[in-house]
């Protein structure tokens, strides 16, 4: 391994790697996109000097920043699926392929939307993190886990419901 | 008794065991918040529905290939990957200093300065008399150790902020009056709290070991470290200093005016500018980070203020013809305006847009 990273880097990566895609992916709808942001993610990571028993928690939310970070900076890759065509070749009907794909886009503009620190609690909380382990990540008193989480859900359906209408 | 926040209610959703008896029994017996109750189950699923993702399980060892290949390329990190949002409650003076984003400012302020003969008495080395922003992305700040990675820091006179009751009793405590403001912005109302803090003081003494195993944790071997720089003694002060805050009863205050002594730095006599670039050469910041920092510490009084490149955006402006720093929140929640005069800083800040901050900063008496 190159000198310039941690030592237990392999050892983390393949233990959380599964994880910190699964974060990326509910806020990307997109496989290759999320494994994009756990590549940035574990490079940072593997330069940095988090302890090893902190290393889960700070991995998950940064999967949340940076997955967020790539909504807001708009960028988006030509992802494997669109490159190879409009439509994907195990989903068994074009139509629900189409509407899953414009619901996704409503998700992810939706959620860049949000106050970040409401996007990344209620992505956390969606991720499976406990009201404490939120807490813990977003400096927060787990009292206010649930009134952030609840603000982002109640936003959340907000800005679905206003763009749901058709063009 | 009053109806549990939506916030109890949503926990009651998915951890039933975190809310108390007493809220459990209220709700259970209780029209309205059934009511609520139900709408925000409605939400949470919606939520859970719209950010479930049907991706399969990734390939770990192609991904741990791809990695290798791209830390083996030397490639660079590529964009920015946040960490846990910098603190902004009062976690206190030893916490601050742990962190990042204050520990390269306080380092930088400490080492930085003009150069100075051997002295065997403290000896002032940099004083604040302006601000300059200095915009760093979290990744970049995630890269640094904290300021106890290169020697020991020690709280010599701590910090102690207490509420008072009133202007006159916050300008007694600190022998600094508390700026009067002329006119309240538009939904800020009522009589705010004064508060007032005494002097903080920490001391510094560098470490040739410690820089040694921060580098070495962050995989690089220590650069040779300049004559007399381990064991030199660096002190770090600032304050004390009065604020009078208007809450808004949401967490983060509708407006704060505070004023504060500027921060000072003294050291017992190392040659500074050596002491502050070995620093930045130790810190894994990029060389125009870097380049920036030690560009305008030069003077010794000039103090960085880090701007998180993801999180706040920065502006000139000048109030009562003195150059000031207006920081504004990407999120547009929060606006503060920073400058120095005569070795005092003042700070407006709040709820409030960019305009509204320097409205109140330029029309305080």
């Amino acid at each position: 391994m190159h000198p310039a990273v941690r030592a237990d880097l392999e050892q983390v990566f393949r233990s959380a790697y599964p994880r910190v895609v699964a974060v990326a992916a509910r806020v990307l709808g997109s496989r290759d996109e999320a494994e994009d942001v756990a590549q940035e993610v574990f490079l940072t990571f593997g330069r940095s000097s988090v302890p090893a028993a902190e290393a889960a928690g700070w991995l998950t939310v940064a999967a949340a920043h940076t997955a967020l970070n790539h909504l807001r900076s708009g960028r988006r890759r030509t992802t494997r699926e669109e490159a190879a065509g409009v439509v994907d070749p195990v989903a068994p009907d074009v139509a629900d392929t189409v509407v899953a794909r414009e619901e996704r886009r409503r998700v992810r503009a939706a959620l860049a939307r949000l106050p970040r620190r409401q996007a990344v609690a209620l992505v956390l909380r969606h991720s499976g993190l406990s009201y404490a382990e939120v807490a813990a990540a977003l400096e927060l008193s787990p009292g206010s886990v649930g009134t952030t989480v609840r603000r982002a859900e109640s936003a959340l359906r907000e800005e679905l419901n206003r763009h749901a209408s058709p063009q | 008794m009053r109806h549990p926040s939506d916030g109890t209610l949503r926990r009651l959703v998915d951890e039933p065991d975190g809310v108390a008896d007493t809220d459990h029994d209220h709700i259970a017996g209780c029209p309205a918040c059934q009511t609520t109750l139900a709408g925000v189950r409605h939400d949470a699923r919606t939520a859970a529905t719209a950010l479930t993702s049907h991706v399969e399980e990734p390939d770990i060892d192609a991904g741990w290939h791809r990695l290798s290949a791209t830390i083996a390329a030397g490639t660079p990190a590529g964009q920015p990957v946040s960490r846990q949002p910098v603190s902004r409650g009062g976690a206190g003076w030893r916490t601050a200093l742990r962190r990042p984003a204050v520990a390269i400012t306080a380092a930088v302020a400490l080492l930085s300065g003009a150069t100075a003969a051997a002295a065997t008495d403290w000896l002032q080395i940099f004083r604040t008399e302006q601000i300059a922003p200095v915009t760093i992305s979290q990744a970049d700040l995630l890269k640094l150790p904290d300021l106890s990675g290169y020697g020991d820091v020690k709280l010599t006179e701590p910090a102690r902020i207490r509420a008072v009751p009133d202007a006159m009793a916050a300008q007694e405590t600190a022998g600094l009056a508390v700026p009067q403001v002329a006119q309240l912005p538009g939904g800020v109302t009522g009589q705010p709290q004064y508060q007032a803090g005494d002097r903080v003081s920490a001391e510094f003494t560098f470490s040739a070991a410690k820089a040694a195993r921060a580098a070495a944790d962050a995989g690089h071997t220590l650069p040779p470290m300049p004559a007399g720089l381990d064991g030199s003694r660096f002190r770090l002060t600032a304050g004390p200093g009065v604020a009078a805050v208007w809450n808004s009863g949401q967490g983060v205050p509708a407006l704060i005016v505070g004023r504060a002594v500027a921060p000072a730095a003294y050291s017992d006599g190392v040659p500074f500018a050596t002491a502050r670039d070995y620093l930045l050469s130790l810190s894994g910041l990029p060389q125009d980070v870097a380049a920036q920092l030690r560009g305008f510490t030069g003077d010794g009084r000039t103090m960085p203020v880090h701007v998180l490149a993801e999180e706040l955006s920065s502006a000139p402006a000048d109030v009562g013809g003195i150059p000031a720093t207006v920081l504004t929140s990407k999120d547009q929640v929060l606006a503060a305006v920073v400058w120095v005069r005569d070795g005092v800083v003042t700070v407006v800040a709040g709820s409030l847009t960019a305009d509204e901050v320097l409205t109140v900063a330029r029309g305080l008496r």
